[in-house]
């Protein structure tokens, strides 16, 4: 395997975290809410898996329950954040700190354990003979493909070019002409919540079961908040998330590549780069492309909670 | 559906009712854990018990409690001076690193007098801090970048750096352990048993930092740009100068808390030499409601919950567990802060 192919080969499975979890939160952010939760849910959605897999040696099925686990916390957040209203930055952050705690904790018996079963490559057939893009793209776990193919293609489409997705941005920017045109403002918004927890556990999951794969403390180490950066460069858009999450899994694999080649920078450096590019990032892009401040922009209502007794 | 009674959201909420709320979910998510602990096949009243007798039931136990106090309140007040002027600095933990990195620097390798060293270090460490929010301070009073997700991500850079000096470059190597540096030339004097004089510099901080905020000029217009930025603007205050004088604070104050650290209780730098206080800050700052001043009270609580979780480490708990409970107490307090908004009326007929 040539250098180029190995680097696109990491790039892809080490992206395939962030894409998912950054695609959770772009679902969130258009209907207007800020989940900074991402973090915790990840650890969540990591330990679940490998506790899964552990009892039950399919991964599909420790993903699956990642996917519940991470549902059944963003419920908690939707319900606090969505019906009683409650401010998102301290409920994200209290998610961020229970799921962590709590992954830590449990994950104290599987430390270090590496994970039994894992997503295996599928070859795609045809597809896997193209020169470098075969094999560090068709040749990889089927998550891989959900993550890069399925999923944004999917919500894309969903979002821009459906009735249903049409209303979704107007809660997002509007929520009281929303309400007023009759779409059910806090049902839309619990739903997404929702999916987008959901899909951020399901990055934890990606994680110990596809990616590292094994539990250790601090396993997830801050991907959450690259995702939520992630979704602010992306300009809100499913596609663009899955690309982000892709250069940012070109960067990780730069790091894997420098200390595999043993280039004279020690490690803690190159493990610092994407933190650094994350944060440069969300800079740079306000600075140089003025111009596509509107099309790039948050939604209008974001992290706003919404009364329909004070319209 | 509730007669001529009706649910009314006030414009403000009322701070009796706020700390009520706050009173409650602490007491809930206690309960709550000690029923996990229960489920886990242990007695949460007996280790209840335990818990209070090794944190009060000696002079030890309350010198313990001292020392987490000094990072606590100091981090707690880094947060709340960031919201005062609507700042979310959620990179204490950075901050932290920071300080304690700068001051180390000058420790190992700056020679000198004693209290020479303990200046420069405060200084280093002061400026470490100051230092590590610059970038997500300019960012958002120069380009309105939100300074929640820069300075988190910081974090980890700042835990990287101390990692990387403390088992590379650094390390000490003269003893068997490797994974920290020499103790450091400088040590923070005691104040009371293992208590060093971090504990009361960290009660003046926050009382001084509370009188400026209540008492003078500069005071009065950072809280104006904190409740309202555009009538702040409007009024002429010079709102991006104070922002970023207050932000460049908050990290200072954070690393303070880092140099106390390493120079009064750690002696030397390690990666891990911070509890999570520069998250547990956050905590601290939100149930003090932003205030200065009630950072010291909600500061001596949270390291109380903290010790609590580090005597339970010999029953087969880990700290991790505070974070998680400490998570649970911040989701409910953020529930009841929204609650007290609210009032129940009776209709007029």
């Amino acid at each position: 395997m040539d250098i180029l192919t190995g680097l696109l080969t990491t790039a892809f499975l080490a992206g395939g975290v962030l894409a998912l979890a950054a695609l959770g939160e772009v679902l969130a952010e258009r209907v207007g809410v800020v989940n900074l939760g991402v973090e915790g849910l990840m650890a969540m959605g990591a330990i679940t898996g490998i506790a899964t897999v552990t009892s039950v040696p399919s991964p599909m099925l420790g993903f699956l329950a990642a996917l519940v686990v991470g549902a059944l916390f963003g419920m908690l957040f939707a319900s606090a954040t969505v019906l009683l209203r409650a401010n998102q930055v301290l409920c994200g952050l209290a998610l961020t700190l229970m799921g962590t705690g709590l992954a830590s904790t449990i994950g104290r018996n599987y430390s270090g354990m590496p994970a039994p079963v894992t997503f295996e490559p599928v070859q795609i057939p045809l597809l896997s003979q193209i020169p470098v893009l075969g094999p560090a793209f068709f040749s990889q776990n089927i998550l891989v493909y959900l993550i890069y193919l399925v999923l944004p293609i999917f919500f894309s489409y969903l979002m821009f070019s459906t009735r249903h997705g049409l209303n979704m941005r107007a809660v997002g920017e509007n929520p009281a002409a929303a309400d007023a045109a009759g779409i059910p403002v806090n049902l839309m918004r619990f739903s997404y919540v929702t999916i987008g927890s959901a899909l951020a556990a399901g990055a934890g999951a990606y994680l110990t079961l596809a990616f590292v794969p094994s539990w250790s403390d601090g396993v997830v180490a801050g991907r959450g908040w690259i995702a939520v950066a992630l979704v602010i460069f992306a300009g809100y858009r499913p596609i663009m998330a899955a690309l982000s999450g892709l250069l940012f899994g070109l960067i990780t694999a730069l790091g894997f590549i420098g200390q595999a080649r043993g280039w004279p920078v020690a490690p803690a450096f190159l493990s610092m780069l994407p933190y650094l590019g994350t944060v440069a990032f969300i800079i740079v892009p306000v600075l140089a492309w003025q111009k596509m401040r509107r099309a790039m922009a948050a939604p209008a209502a974001l992290a706003v909670p919404y009364f329909r007794d004070m319209r | 559906m509730f007669g001529s009674l009706r649910l009314q959201r006030l414009p403000s909420a009322h701070p009796g009712i706020a700390l009520a709320a706050r009173a409650a979910a602490i007491f809930i998510a206690l309960f709550v854990a000690g029923i996990a602990i229960a489920i886990a096949g242990m007695n949460p009243i007996e280790l209840g018990g335990r818990v209070i007798s090794a944190s009060f039931g000696s002079a030890f136990g309350m010198e313990d409690l001292g020392v987490l106090v000094i990072p606590l309140i100091l981090t707690g007040l880094a947060v709340a001076v960031g919201q005062q002027i609507g700042a979310w600095n959620i990179g204490a933990e950075g901050q932290f690193y920071a300080g304690a990195f700068a001051a180390s620097a000058v420790g190992l390798f700056v020679p000198g007098p004693q209290w020479m060293i303990l200046i420069l270090m405060f200084i280093a460490g002061t400026v470490g801090g100051a230092v590590w929010i610059l970038v997500p301070t300019l960012a958002r009073a120069y380009a309105n970048v939100n300074e929640l997700i820069t300075t988190l991500l910081l974090n980890f850079v700042a835990t990287l750096l101390v990692y990387y000096v403390s088992t590379g470059p650094w390390r000490d190597r003269s003893g068997m352990a490797n994974s920290a540096t020499p103790p450091l030339s400088a040590d923070v004097p005691y104040f009371w048993g293992i208590v060093h004089w971090g504990f009361p510099i960290a009660i003046g901080l926050a009382v001084v930092v509370a009188l400026a905020l209540s008492f003078s000029k500069w005071g009065y217009e950072v809280r104006l740009v904190g409740s309202n930025p555009s009538a702040a603007k409007y009024a002429g205050i010079p709102v991006r100068k104070h922002l970023i004088t207050v932000m460049l604070l908050s990290g200072a104050i954070a690393g303070l808390a880092g140099m106390l650290e390493i120079a009064g209780t750690v002696h030397r730098l390690q990666g891990g030499i911070s509890n999570n206080f520069g998250y547990l800050g956050i905590m601290v700052a939100v149930l003090a409601r932003g205030s200065p001043l009630g950072v010291i009270f909600s500061g001596a609580l949270m390291a109380f919950i903290l010790n609590s979780g580090i005597i339970l480490q010999t029953q087969g708990l880990t700290t991790s567990v505070v974070l998680a409970i400490t998570g649970f107490i911040l989701f409910l307090t953020a529930i009841g802060d929204e609650l007290s908004y609210y009032r129940i009326t009776r209709e007029k007929a």
